[in-house]
């Protein structure tokens, strides 16, 4: 084995790195800048990618947003929640926060979308259960329509 | 003597990779489809989707009946700027032990940064990023594979990305950064020739120059996969049929070694498991034809 010893010889070059992908990874995911000698464009694709890459993943664990908003919606709108903000805490609370999101902001989706959107949100965010009994039941969703209007 | 005797009469006594066959990845969306296939001799699951306690009844199955499993790791991040995380090591030696793995897998990428002295907070690709080929981050890459080598029970093989984006100031080709890794370390390679194909979509990289250059007797397995063209830029998209260009690139690679295996990618988008059969059978006409190639060039 090379000139490399645990430790002590690659400190600098784990420096130099880090910076390196932390810029390249900020243009990608945090709205960073382009770092310099990249391909503005080739990043642009990257990064499309990337939110492509992590709406399939939220679809797979929430297949219940696409099947809510439809698929075009759905990836439209996860691309414009997603777009320079880096995921934080996985991809369920991906899911629950880009939901929540959509429920405060989400203007491509009509009232009662959003509607169906914040019940998923309030039945997983653990925030508050949804009770037991039909009733009970029926005036939670009333208030989480209330909530969303 | 043909190409084939001189690997099997051993030049290279210590050989001690696994001969795998055609295999394909274990997905839960076509667990049954790949039960009920006769001839996939071994499959690839992603590691960090099996708990180690409740392993999927359908691959405790495959395994009774003597197919190989392979853990395919995503999120080790090993050409990152940090050492790998011991609990994400331990996570993938513990996968491959109730496994009954004979070797486990992990990319040459980069998948999260930031946190510490960059002045940035820590952030996830979510995907792996291509890692630069510099003297700075082969030095890094090799010490996060030995590191990685020391904590798992069976050999560890890594795998070729496909990329996007070109770092500016590259030092080295994906070949000869692949060979000194390979020197360094004596870590074993899994290379995706779809990726190689998307190197030379994307970055215009002639994927025989990378295969002239490749250390292949430190060759694991290869990934086959399918993607998409779009605007001049190819998308290892994993949710397309395989198309011609990948597959000659396989048999490109094929006339220069016969590959201890093969493995078909397919993680979107599934078709009825007919058609990855077919797609296996194509693979394997490939095989058969790089044999009889480097047969008749050798032999």
């Amino acid at each position: 084995m090379a000139e490399t010893h645990p430790g002590d010889g690659t400190s600098a070059a784990r420096e130099r790195l880090a910076r390196a992908q932390t810029a390249l990874l900020a243009a990608l995911v945090a709205d960073g800048p382009v770092p310099d000698g990249f391909d503005a464009e080739r990043l642009a694709v990257q990064r499309r990618a990337l939110i492509g890459k992590r709406a399939d993943v939220v679809a797979k664990v929430a297949p219940e947003l696409p099947e809510i908003l439809g698929e075009k919606t759905f990836r439209t709108e996860f691309a414009a929640y997603a777009r320079g903000r880096p995921m934080e805490g996985g991809y369920r609370r991906d899911a629950l926060d880009f939901a929540r999101r959509l429920t405060e902001e989400g203007r491509a989706v009509d009232r009662a979308t959003r509607l169906k959107v914040r019940r998923w949100w309030l039945e997983r965010s653990g925030a508050t259960p949804p009770p037991e009994g039909r009733v009970r039941r029926a005036l939670y969703r009333l208030r989480a329509a209330r909530q969303a209007g | 003597m043909g190409a084939t005797d001189i690997r099997a009469t051993g030049t290279r006594a210590a050989d001690t990779r696994v001969r795998l066959g055609t295999g394909i990845g274990w997905r839960p969306e076509i667990a049954d489809g790949i039960e009920a296939q006769p001839g996939i001799d071994w499959v690839e699951v992603v590691a960090e989707n099996v708990c180690p306690d409740h392993l999927p009844e359908p691959l405790l199955r495959l395994s009774e009946r003597g197919t190989k499993i392979v853990p395919h790791g995503v999120s080790l991040g090993l050409g990152g700027a940090d050492r790998p995380d011991p609990a994400k090591l331990a996570a993938l030696a513990e996968r491959a032990e109730a496994l009954q793995a004979p070797l486990v897998t992990e990319h040459i990428a980069f998948v999260r940064a930031g946190g510490g002295t960059t002045g940035r907070p820590r952030m996830e690709a979510g995907h792996l990023l291509p890692v630069p080929r510099t003297r700075d981050a082969l030095d890094v890459l090799c010490e996060n594979v030995a590191a990685a080598q020391e904590a798992l029970p069976v050999p560890l093989a890594v795998e070729n990305i496909a990329a996007l984006v070109n770092w500016p100031g590259e030092e080295m080709s994906e070949g000869r950064f692949l060979a000194e890794l390979v020197e360094r370390t004596g870590v074993q390679l899994l290379i995706d020739v779809a990726n190689l194909h998307t190197n030379h979509v994307n970055r215009g990289e002639d994927p025989a120059v990378a295969l002239g250059e490749l250390p292949l007797d430190a060759l694991a397995y290869v990934h086959v996969a399918g993607g998409f063209e779009r605007d001049g830029v190819w998308h290892d998209s994993h949710g397309h049929p395989v198309p011609q260009p990948v597959l000659d690139v396989l048999a490109q690679l094929c006339a220069r070694t016969a590959p201890p295996g093969v493995l078909l990618e397919r993680d979107e988008n599934f078709p009825p498991v007919a058609e990855l059969a077919a797609e296996l059978d194509g693979i394997r006409a490939v095989l058969a034809g790089g044999g009889a190639e480097a047969e008749a060039r050798h032999g």
